[in-house]
């Protein structure tokens, strides 16, 4: 018969630590890091071209952008004048914090005060991979179910931050936006919400003012 | 699926936890995995199938605890029970809104282990 042998350790200690790096290096730098994450198509990158027409230049501003293919949002990005990574997963469905340690070596980014990490495009894989963030934000569109957050607890229960997307598609869809707050703050007691539309402008003030205040706590 | 990238790294710490015992083979592991690491059990034992059947470890068995999140109640302290995949919105006794605890665990517990040399017909 075998031996049995105590471990006790956490799977994905290899990212916690590769993780635990990245915040050291944000921490010393004064860079506030955000992961975004939502399912494809919710509007992550939108939201961020309208918060860098807000921000920028006032603050320095750049994103790391997650996809399986194509140089596209990180192209948007470097379009509204911030500078941009792309990672390509090659069909990994989340990034992980080695990956992001080579891009941001790679990048060589001039000195940032809030890092945008978009993630790739999926409400499951990319909850349990810390990426030395601040803090996680989970994007919900109001075109996708209310009953989103309770089939995907886990994301809503981990995001400091809650960003509904598309609010001015509301008058058109049965979305009941009260239930989806009250869903949020069940799995997340005292977590940020912000209903926002890139559209109108709707709520992206109080995002963006929410960034400030976070980047002026970090470095008070 | 996110459940190979797992897989991968439950290997990794296994082996690295067994290298101080010598040569040998894996003969099961023990997982926790939380209701809130949205892993999904039957996927994870697949992924972990392919990655080990082409090494010394082959037939391993993966062993996975499953830990629930649990609701508590700030009013009247009990935990509230309630089938898997639902979500209460308040405590059924006192009508608070419910705290969320736990259901985060992703950890490698314990696994059995095979010195070479030990078991009649081992490769």
């Amino acid at each position: 018969m075998g031996d049995t042998v105590d471990v006790r350790q956490r799977i994905l200690a290899a990212n916690e630590a590769a993780a635990a790096e990245l915040r050291r290096s944000f921490q010393a730098q004064g860079t506030l890091v955000v992961n975004l994450i939502s399912s494809p198509g919710s509007g992550k990158t939108t939201l961020l071209e309208r918060t860098v027409e807000r921000l920028a230049p006032g603050l320095r501003l750049a994103a790391v952008e997650g996809d399986i293919a194509t140089e596209r949002d990180a192209e948007r990005l470097r379009r509204m004048g911030i500078p941009a990574r792309q990672i390509l997963t090659g069909g990994a469905c989340h990034l992980d914090a080695r990956q992001v340690q080579t891009a941001l070596a790679e990048a060589a980014f001039p000195p940032v005060d809030v890092l945008f990490i978009e993630n790739v495009g999926n409400l499951i894989c990319p909850t349990s991979y810390d990426l030395g963030e601040d803090f996680k934000v989970a994007l919900l569109s109001v075109t996708e179910g209310a009953d989103k957050p309770f089939k995907y607890p886990a994301i809503f229960a981990r995001a400091e931050v809650a960003v509904i997307t598309k609010a001015d598609l509301l008058p058109h869809v049965d979305f009941d936006l009260e239930a989806v707050r009250a869903q949020v703050a069940i799995l997340r007691p005292g977590g940020e919400f912000f209903v926002t539309s890139s559209r109108t402008g709707e709520g992206i003030e109080a995002w963006c003012a929410l960034l400030e205040r976070r980047l002026e706590a970090k470095r008070a | 699926m996110h459940e190979l990238g797992l897989a991968m790294d439950i290997h990794r710490t296994c082996r690295e936890a067994v290298a101080p015992h010598g040569p040998g083979r894996l003969e099961w592991v023990k997982v926790a995995i939380g209701e809130l690491t949205a892993v999904e059990p039957e996927l994870l034992a697949f992924a972990w199938q392919a990655v080990t059947q082409d090494g010394p470890d082959a037939g391993a068995r993966l062993e996975v605890e499953w830990r629930a999140a649990r609701q508590c109640c700030p009013g009247c302290g009990g935990t509230v029970e309630r089938p898997r995949g639902t979500w209460l919105y308040q405590c059924p006794t006192c009508e608070r809104v419910l705290a969320v605890e736990g259901g985060d665990e992703l950890e490698v517990l314990s696994v059995g282990f095979v010195p070479s040399g030990e078991g009649a017909g081992d490769g």
